[in-house]
């Protein structure tokens, strides 16, 4: 589903990703780990195409990034759902809007979207908060919300940016188990995350990144 | 272009957000439009007003003392076969000279000592509306003063060139108004686009990362110019249209002539509409120039 081959990228002087290579099969469930700076947020962005690679083949959903034009960007990020760092939610839409914001880009009918959304804040307990601004949410319930706006289109791979990094051990723990049932719906994951508690004796595959570089997979 | 009914609530909702920028854009734009529709009532009542002179305008040719009816009537055969002619009236001297003297009763010592009528036959010439322009009519002239049996011909040509030049000035200094105001017009839509654009720059990237096309983006950009630009053109009109009644109801007792002023009906159609276009052009330029 997600296939990396000697990828390299650059940022003016620094190396932020060297020679990566890695496999992540369909409805797999997968980590990144690694320090601050090792690379994590980097080879996530080269698989939503917010960056492109300096040397190497990235394949996603059947999708050849290298072949893949400006124009086509859009309909490749459709079959991605991302779980931003910084959120990224829009702080003059309320909860419904911002998840619903996934639908209407695709140019879905209000009416599904208004039964998809509803659906889907339900599965992250946040359906009585539909009508609240990102503001006035907590830190978790903001994180939440980003999950159902990332899931809501049913999306074939999700990715995950630091999920936990500002929540609480219990709200943690409940974000991990909602990505554990989108994942047991057949959605191919891949989570980046310096918390080892979440992948610690789960048998799932961990890529490990240190300064840029490739130091191992293998099952956490 | 696709523009679905989402585009049009994202297009009204940043109208709401940024009234107060987009409100003034509106008023700059109806500003620039009224001028527009002034300098185009001034033309249409200028066209309609020396519309009706090339009617009354005639040529008059003098003929040569005892040409005889026969050559008098082979001239007005020519004369009729000339393609910007309307009509040719014979006036025998007998007449002319009868129409003098009606017209200068009340001094008639000017014909005193007179033994005989020193007036000539002439042709009184009307022409086609479409022909009575300086160029045509001196052409004409040219030809006619060639015809054998003609002494004279009298026209206007000051008149005329006058009139023209009336014309011509109105339509020169119209449309260098006409241009510079829509060009500014256009660039009033394309710098509010722009900032609207950056304005929302946050947002834009986010529907971008969330799978948004060009065509997305782009579309409520689009009917938010549209919108402001039919604004200005509808304020415009209603501008225009008060200014119209003003001077007709209130002026014209002053000046009479104001009450004569017609108002062109095309202008309720015309000022949306053209605010419509200036404003998706101004939006249609801003949006492709910009990187994102």
């Amino acid at each position: 589903m997600i296939q990396f081959s000697n990828v390299t990228k650059d940022y003016e002087n620094q190396t932020a990703l060297r020679d990566i290579s890695f496999v992540i099969e369909k409805g797999e469930m997968a980590f990144i780990t690694g320090p601050s700076g090792s690379g994590k947020t980097t080879l996530l962005k080269l698989i939503y195409s917010a960056e492109k690679p300096d040397r190497g083949n990235i394949s996603v959903a059947g999708w050849d990034l290298d072949q893949l034009k400006a124009s086509s960007i859009p309909y490749l990020r459709r079959n991605i759902g991302v779980v931003f760092q910084d959120f990224r939610l829009l702080g003059n839409r309320n909860v419904f809007d911002n998840v619903a914001m996934a639908l209407r880009i695709r140019g879905m009918g209000e009416r599904e979207i208004r039964t998809k959304v509803f659906e889907t804040l339900k599965s992250v307990n946040l359906r009585h908060k539909s009508d609240s601004y990102p503001k006035g949410l907590s830190g978790g319930e903001q994180q939440r919300v980003v999950i159902a706006r990332a899931m809501v289109a049913d999306p074939t791979v999700l990715l995950a940016d630091e999920p936990t990094g500002n929540l609480d051990p219990d709200t943690a723990e409940s974000v991990m188990r909602t990505f554990k049932d989108i994942n047991a719906r057949g959605t191919t994951m891949l989570i980046a995350t310096h918390n080892r508690e979440l992948y610690r004796n789960t048998g799932r595959k961990v890529i490990r990144l240190e300064g840029g570089t490739l130091v191992g997979v293998g099952p956490g | 272009m696709s523009m679905s009914p989402y585009s049009f609530r994202l297009a009204a909702q940043s109208l709401h957000r940024e009234k107060w920028i987009n409100l003034l854009s509106v008023l700059t734009i109806a500003s620039g439009l009224l001028v527009i529709s002034v300098a185009l009532l001034v033309a249409y009542n200028v066209n309609a007003a020396t519309g009706k002179l090339p009617e009354k305008f005639a040529l008059t040719v003098y003929l040569n003392d005892n040409l005889g009816r026969e050559k008098i009537d082979a001239l007005i055969g020519a004369l009729k076969k000339k393609q910007s002619v309307a009509q040719v009236r014979f006036i025998p001297k007998d007449e002319a000279m009868k129409e003098l003297k009606t017209m200068l009763k009340n001094a008639n010592y000017v014909f005193e000592g007179l033994d005989e009528n020193p007036l000539p036959d002439s042709l009184e010439i009307r022409l086609k509306r479409e022909a009575v322009s300086p160029e045509e009519v001196k052409k004409l002239t040219g030809d006619i003063g060639r015809m054998q049996g003609v002494a004279e011909i009298d026209y206007g040509e000051k008149f005329l060139a006058a009139l023209h030049s009336v014309k011509s000035g109105v339509r020169t200094v119209g449309l260098s108004i006409i241009t510079i105001i829509v060009a500014g017009i256009i660039f009033v839509c394309y710098s509010t686009v722009k900032i609207l654009f950056y304005r929302r720059t946050e947002e834009i990237e986010t529907f971008k990362l969330l799978g948004a096309t060009r065509a997305f983006i782009r579309a409520p950009f689009i009917i938010e110019g549209g919108v402001i630009g039919m604004a200005g053109g509808l304020i415009s009109l209603m501008s225009v249209y008060v200014l119209y009644y003003v001077v007709l109801t209130r002026m014209s007792s002053v000046v009479p002539l104001l009450s004569n002023i017609l108002f062109p009906l095309d202008l309720f159609l015309l000022l949306p509409l053209s605010g419509l276009l200036l404003g998706v052009a101004g939006a249609v330029i801003a949006v492709g120039r910009l990187r994102y």
